[in-house]
């Protein structure tokens, strides 16, 4: 009799938690809903937006494309999970099926972030006419009326970061300076960053010397990091990595090589960097970042959705309209580095400096530079 | 009186439960899934979502795009299932055999190599998804073979050996697929040139667009049938065959089944190698069923590590390994749906991480039984 009774009261005490935490998650819902009403007239949009494993907590990529979720219905994340949410997949072969159960969700608008969506995005968009859906970061796919490809010109936004880094040397009465350059896997997106971040240091040096390493992964911090240490210790000034994850070790080098008081600099891609290369109070490693401004993609999306002006095909994202930039956080950036970036913005702008995206032009260009390693495709 | 019976019931229910591996297995996956229930309640989520989702992956979901319901989840399930079954009884088939292959892993990305090749560098013909399953299962053969063979004749632990192969089959991979394979035509780095139109596993789905029920979501390719002939040779090799036999005996005692008369060495050589095969025929299938493009493998997926898992709750047979496989296709198909609903994606890992330390209970229940076992003589001798 007792041990029926101790097993009921513990089937109570079960099903009374779920009861109430049933309540509160209704609750929140409904409270959430309400909010929204009164803070912003985007609440009959819904959107999913579908990365891959990393998520939206990547502190680059994919955290920039949910920061424009969030400054479009401005409610302070109090439409999470009713109004937009974040789905991530497991493994390659989650894409499409993730991209259907998202359609089945009904969403107005499916966003999907980055190069490995772009299979499963274009026959997702080809079988579903009616769902609308956008790839960030990719341009190269069949065009469709519900899909639209937004393509960076990271070349621009390389540029600038090669200007400020040489201007720093230049600075700093550095003779004869060397800079480097980190890629992730090689490829026609990654080369991109390359070409303009040469031009801009060409821009400044013309005779500087330029070396490039592709760790072959996106994931492998200790690879540039090692990396980072030979060049350092051969004398390099600034390295600039765009490698994603691998982009890590070269900052984590810099840093200690700085604490250590010597003067190098790493150089951030995608988002502001700058938080990660703190070393001491108010000091960073990362002179600047190359900042690719993800957020705009989402933002002109769900915009286009709200205003009823969606037209599928290849949006650019370039200076013009401001997809592309660099970053001042730091304040050792020297005035005449900002200064001269400034110019280089300018003329860009106005068309006087045209930035090449592709390793065959620029060698065609600049045949002193030798040999690299990128790769046009 | 009543008491007594009762008590009678009791003792025969937990030596039922004791003497049942598949009970033990059942409840393993409810204990699992309960502290699944409870993490996402300490988070502060209601745990119907969770619930909700492993059921949606079973029976599909209502599409609130076109208003009807769609079975795509539970095609979902049966396509995640393919590999995890194939990679349960790649585990299991060792497993039975006294080895502990970590390597299936490995035999999937070689064999989906295998299969690759001979999709992109051969020109389409009809049928040529047989051929490439075929090659598949003969490359991820061999690669477990390697492995049998450093164990039968200079007792190199497989798993230093499975695991050292496993990174040699990813890089493999990738340097055949970026430097031998024919270029594709964009994201050269990303994919090689298409797949063979023949090579592709053609769908085994209804389709039907019209009415209430929206089937043509429903995807599931022949890989499925595949896997279900893969489960039956298992069956039939193992229990029905004198090399079935001998393998087995080795795996009780390899000592002993040397005494009788078995060729161990060459029972280990063949037990990984028929093990490797089927985690070949795996790689063969996600490649040319779910992913369907020319792909260059950047980082492992796991399957065959979660083949480990699949094996361990199906108990290295052939119709558990199946329901579990089953059951760990739902978890990932649910995945996705349960992140509609706001709950955290973590918790299917931890549900299937818990599920794997939970399986250690079987060894806990040994010990009570062997408790048991001696309370039971006492008492006859008192």
């Amino acid at each position: 009799m007792k041990k029926v009774l101790t097993v009921a009261l513990c089937v109570l005490l079960a099903a009374s938690l779920f009861v109430s935490c049933g309540k509160k998650g209704s609750d929140k819902a409904a409270s959430a809903k309400g909010s929204d009403k009164a803070a912003s007239a985007n609440e009959n949009i819904r959107v999913a937006l579908l990365t891959d494993a990393t998520g939206i907590d990547d502190k680059s990529f994919n955290a920039a494309a949910w920061r424009g979720i969030l400054a479009f219905y401005n409610d302070n994340g109090a439409g999470k999970g009713t109004l937009y949410t974040n789905i991530t997949t497991q493994s390659a072969d989650d894409y499409l099926p993730n991209l259907k159960n998202a359609a089945a969700q009904g969403y107005d608008l499916i966003i999907t972030t980055g190069f490995t969506w772009a299979e499963a995005s274009a026959a997702f968009a080809k079988d579903y006419p009616n769902q609308k859906i956008i790839i960030v970061d990719v341009g190269f796919l069949p065009q469709y009326d519900n899909f639209i490809q937004y393509e960076y010109e990271e070349q621009q936004g390389s540029y600038l970061v090669g200007v400020a880094a040489a201007m720093q040397a230049k600075n700093d009465g550095i003779e004869n300076p060397s800079f480097g350059f980190i890629g992730g896997v090689p490829g026609a997106t990654i080369t991109k960053f390359e070409m303009g971040y040469i031009q801009g240091i060409l821009s400044v040096f013309p005779n500087a010397s330029i070396r490039d390493y592709y760790a072959n992964n996106w994931g492998a911090p200790e690879l540039a990091k090692t990396q980072a240490k030979n060049w350092y210790d051969s004398g390099v000034y600034c390295i600039f990595s765009a490698a994603g994850g691998t982009g890590g070790g070269t900052i984590d080098q810099a840093k200690e090589y700085r604490k250590a008081g010597k003067n190098v600099w790493a150089i951030g891609v995608d988002s502001d960097q700058y938080e990660d290369g703190i070393y001491a109070e108010g000091k960073s490693a990362v002179l600047t970042s190359m900042l690719k401004v993800v957020e705009n993609s989402t933002i002109d999306a769900l915009t286009k959705v709200k205003n009823g002006t969606w037209k599928g095909g290849v949006v650019a994202q370039n200076m013009t309209n401001g997809g592309v930039g660099y970053a001042t956080t730091n304040a050792e950036l020297c005035d005449a580095a900002k200064a001269a970036v400034e110019q280089a913005k300018a003329d860009i702008l106005s068309g006087k400096v045209v930035v090449l995206k592709t390793a065959k032009e620029v060698l065609e260009k600049y045949p002193h530079i030798g040999r690299l390693n990128a790769i046009d495709d | 009186m009543s008491e007594k019976i009762k008590k009678e019931n009791k003792t025969s229910f937990i030596d039922w439960f004791l003497g049942s591996e598949a009970a033990t297995s059942v409840a393993v996956v409810i204990l699992g899934i309960i502290a699944g229930t409870i993490i996402v309640m300490c988070v502060g989520k209601n745990p119907g979502g969770l619930f909700k989702a492993i059921w949606q992956s079973f029976v599909g979901q209502y599409n609130r795009g076109l208003g009807k319901w769609s079975l795509a989840p539970l095609g979902n399930t049966l396509t995640y299932a393919i590999p995890y079954v194939l990679c349960g009884l790649s585990m299991g088939f060792a497993n039975r055999v006294g080895m502990f292959n970590i390597g299936a892993e490995g035999q999937y990305m070689v064999g989906m190599l295998a299969a690759h090749a001979f999709a992109v560098c051969i020109p389409s013909f009809p049928g040529q998804w047989f051929f490439c399953i075929i090659v598949a299962m003969l490359a991820g053969a061999v690669w477990g073979g390697i492995v049998g063979v450093l164990k039968a004749k200079f007792k190199i632990s497989e798993v230093v050996a499975t695991i050292m192969l496993n990174y040699i089959a990813l890089y493999l991979y990738r340097l055949i697929a970026l430097y031998v394979l024919p270029e594709g035509l964009i994201n050269k780095t990303y994919q090689t040139a298409p797949l063979a139109n023949g090579a592709l596993l053609q769908g085994i789905g209804i389709r039907i667009r019209e009415g209430a029920l929206q089937l043509g979501d429903f995807q599931l390719n022949i890989g499925f049938i595949f896997m279900l002939l893969s489960v039956l040779a298992f069956w039939y090799i193992m229990e029905k065959t004198k090399l079935g036999f001998s393998l087995r005996a080795t795996g009780f005692n390899k000592e002993a089944a040397r005494c009788s008369g078995i060729n161990d060495t060459n029972a280990i050589s063949t037990a990984m190698a028929i093990s490797g095969a089927f985690a070949g025929i795996a790689g063969a299938c996600v490649l040319l069923g779910s992913l369907r493009f020319g792909r260059i493998m950047q980082s492992q997926d796991n399957y065959g590590f979660m083949g480990i898992a699949v094996a361990l709750v199906g108990n290295s047979k052939a119709l558990g390994t199946l329901l579990a496989g089953i059951l760990f296709g739902a978890l990932k198909s649910a995945y996705s749906l349960m992140q509609f609903m706001s709950i955290p994606r973590e918790v299917v890992n931890i549900i299937e991480g818990l599920i794997v330390i939970f399986i250690a209970l079987r060894a806990g229940l040994e010990i009570v039984k062997a408790y048991r076992a001696k309370q039971l003589l006492k008492k006859e001798a008192r």
